[in-house]
């Protein structure tokens, strides 16, 4: 298992090259996020102002800003490139190339993208958690910060991770059918956006809706580790909301394989 | 070593009609068409030959080398390779082939050229003595030094060529694919190129499979060839009973004393050719008669040449291995007698 694990760090250290390559793309992209932040922010903030109540849906207006935020941040931390990047492999035909190097497919992907993410990650974490926080004891007049919510929040987001990544993979293997991935993938991130509550809390859907996306695995991407963050589950809560989310990687990592092993037989490569 | 049986690949294509309309109807009602890209094809390579696999362009060389190293899946028919079925354990049959598509690179776009080569090393498992003693004869014979620093998106095509060759052959594999390695080249980094092939086959003997528009990498590298048009195998033995064969043409080179002499000469309606039996070039200066030696030989071409007009300088060219291809390619060689 090491072995096998050892010839996958090169891919690693590969992909914190490659990021620290374009970093001036990086911090355009970051902006681009704020400023959607910001957005939204605003957004919620005119709908709590012209409400009447306090609560909307269990929400108060500061814990709203506080999630506003963490999703923000937790989107960033999970985000997954595996359709752009396998769409762009299938259209330009280099995948090719990675099917002539002895080592797994998806493999590859990962441990790219975990190169990449860690670059990122590990800049943006401290001052984003950080401004979370600076927010957070802002708006509701109290230090909220509890290290074990933070530490679970951390857990769930590695597995948010990889339950994104590996659904991603299974995605782009569409690519493979339909030759170019680039629309499909627009109307992924929408789906996919409402689904994991990012645009919406998944509180504030009708009950039974909000039971059935709840059940999806689109809820355990964003929607888990912001819950806990915040507090809003109890221990038997967190402990099975944890365990959904398992149980989603090992689906995905299942999934990946099957579609993987499928799709490479019925592979016509593009040009050239 | 390489057993190729009856390899067939058919495509689905998308057949749209012409203008903005012709892509609506495809869209909705697409009209697909079986297109055959390789239609039976065997042939066998021993191990340490090198062989020249060459076609014109979209004769399906390409789609047959995807097939060999297991990046497609034939349609029917099958390939041994190293005693392995190439789509069968892609992982374990890719460590043991190396592999260089001229139009694409393998190199990490981004990283340093040397980045490439230490990612190679892992994931082939080379071990660190072995993995010096190859990077020293492969900077010896592809000079990658100059460049060894460089992120590979700055590396001109010819280092690139050189580098993606030096990477296909890190790992000491038991068969090389080529495919156009030495495409958009210059006539030195070809040879340096050419070089490497011939040193590895020598001390390695590999095995190596090659396909090339250039003639020349044929004709110095490989003593056998096997020609594939229109997903058939149209030609398989060796180059110098192809020239003996197939090599009717001959050149005819002079300079006039006096370029307006050039009219007196009626070869064409003097010995009878045809068409593509005769082609005559002037360039102001020289001028090169292309004929077919078995209607007129050279001698008669000769005498009649310097019977009818005065030159200063004359010499007669032999049949060249790409002439042969070219009347091939052209279809006006029949294959079969």
């Amino acid at each position: 298992m090491t072995k096998r694990l050892k010839i996958y760090t090169p891919f690693i250290s590969a992909g914190i090259q490659e990021t620290a390559t374009y970093r001036v793309d990086l911090i355009f992209y970051l902006l681009g996020d704020v400023l959607a932040c910001f957005v939204s922010y605003f957004i919620w903030k005119a709908v709590f102002i012209s409400s009447e109540s306090e609560f909307l849906h269990g929400f108060t207006m500061p814990q709203m800003i506080v999630y506003i935020f963490l999703m923000f941040l937790t989107s960033l931390l999970i985000y997954s490139d595996g359709t752009y990047n396998i769409g762009e492999e299938i259209r330009d035909g280099s995948i090719a190339m990675r099917m002539l190097k002895p080592v797994s497919y998806n493999a590859t992907f990962l441990f790219q993208e975990i190169g990449n993410k860690l670059v990122t990650n590990v800049i943006l974490i401290i001052p984003l958690v950080a401004g979370v926080e600076v927010v957070r004891t802002y708006v509701t007049g109290e230090i909220q910060f509890n290290i074990l919510h933070f530490v679970l929040y951390l857990i769930s987001c590695v597995m948010a991770y990889l339950i994104n990544f590996f659904f991603n993979i299974c995605f782009g293997f569409i690519a493979f059918i339909i030759k170019y991935l680039w629309g499909a993938n627009m109307m992924k991130n929408c789906v996919v956006g409402f689904l994991s509550g990012a645009i919406i809390p998944l509180a504030f859907l009708p009950d039974t809706l909000e039971k059935v996306f709840l059940f999806l695995p689109f809820s355990s991407l964003n929607y888990t580790p912001v819950m806990i963050y915040m507090g809003m589950y109890n221990s038997s809560q967190t402990a099975f909301y944890l365990g959904l989310q398992l149980f989603w990687v090992l689906f995905f990592w299942g999934l990946s394989k099957l579609l993987w092993s499928g799709a490479s037989k019925r592979l016509s490569v593009q040009g050239g | 070593m390489i057993h190729v049986d009856n390899l067939r690949k058919e495509f689905k294509k998308v057949n749209k009609e012409p203008g903005l309309k012709g892509s609506f109807k495809a869209l909705f009602k697409p009209n697909y068409e079986i297109v055959t890209a390789v239609d039976g094809i065997s042939f066998d390579v021993p191990k340490g030959e090198i062989l020249g696999f060459i076609g014109p362009n979209g004769a399906g060389k390409s789609t047959v080398i995807k097939m060999l190293t297991g990046i497609l899946t034939p349609t029917s028919g099958q390939c041994i390779i190293n005693e392995q079925n190439p789509t069968q354990n892609r992982k374990k049959y890719v460590k043991e082939i190396g592999v260089v598509f001229g139009q694409r690179t393998q190199l990490w776009w981004d990283l340093p050229l040397r980045e490439t080569y230490a990612v190679l090393k892992e994931i082939y498992e080379v071990e660190e003595s072995e993995y010096k003693k190859r990077m020293e004869f492969l900077n010896e014979v592809l000079e990658l030094d100059d460049f060894i620093t460089s992120p590979v998106r700055t590396l001109s095509l010819g280092q690139r060529m050189r580098a993606d060759i030096a990477a296909s052959m890190l790992h000491n594999p038991k068969v090389l694919f080529l495919d156009e390695p030495t495409i958009g080249l210059d006539v030195v980094v070809k040879d340096n190129i050419r070089k490497a092939i011939e040193k590895i086959n020598a001390e390695e003997q590999t095995t190596v499979i090659l396909t090339t528009h250039d003639l020349a990498d044929i004709e110095l590298l490989s003593k056998r060839i096997v020609m594939i048009d229109k997903g058939n195998k149209v030609f398989d033995g060796k180059i110098a009973d192809l020239k003996s064969k197939y090599g009717q043409m001959r050149e005819l080179v002079f300079i006039l004393e006096n370029i307006k002499d050039l009219e007196k000469l009626e070869y064409k309606s003097h010995f009878k050719f045809k068409d593509d039996d005769l082609s005559v070039t002037n360039d102001g200066i020289s001028v090169k008669v292309r004929f077919n030696n078995s209607v007129a030989p050279v001698a008669d071409m000769l005498s009649y040449t310097l019977s009818k007009i005065s030159v200063k300088d004359i010499s007669v060219k032999d049949a060249d291995i790409e002439e042969i291809i070219r009347r091939l390619y052209k279809q006006e060689v029949d294959l079969n007698d």
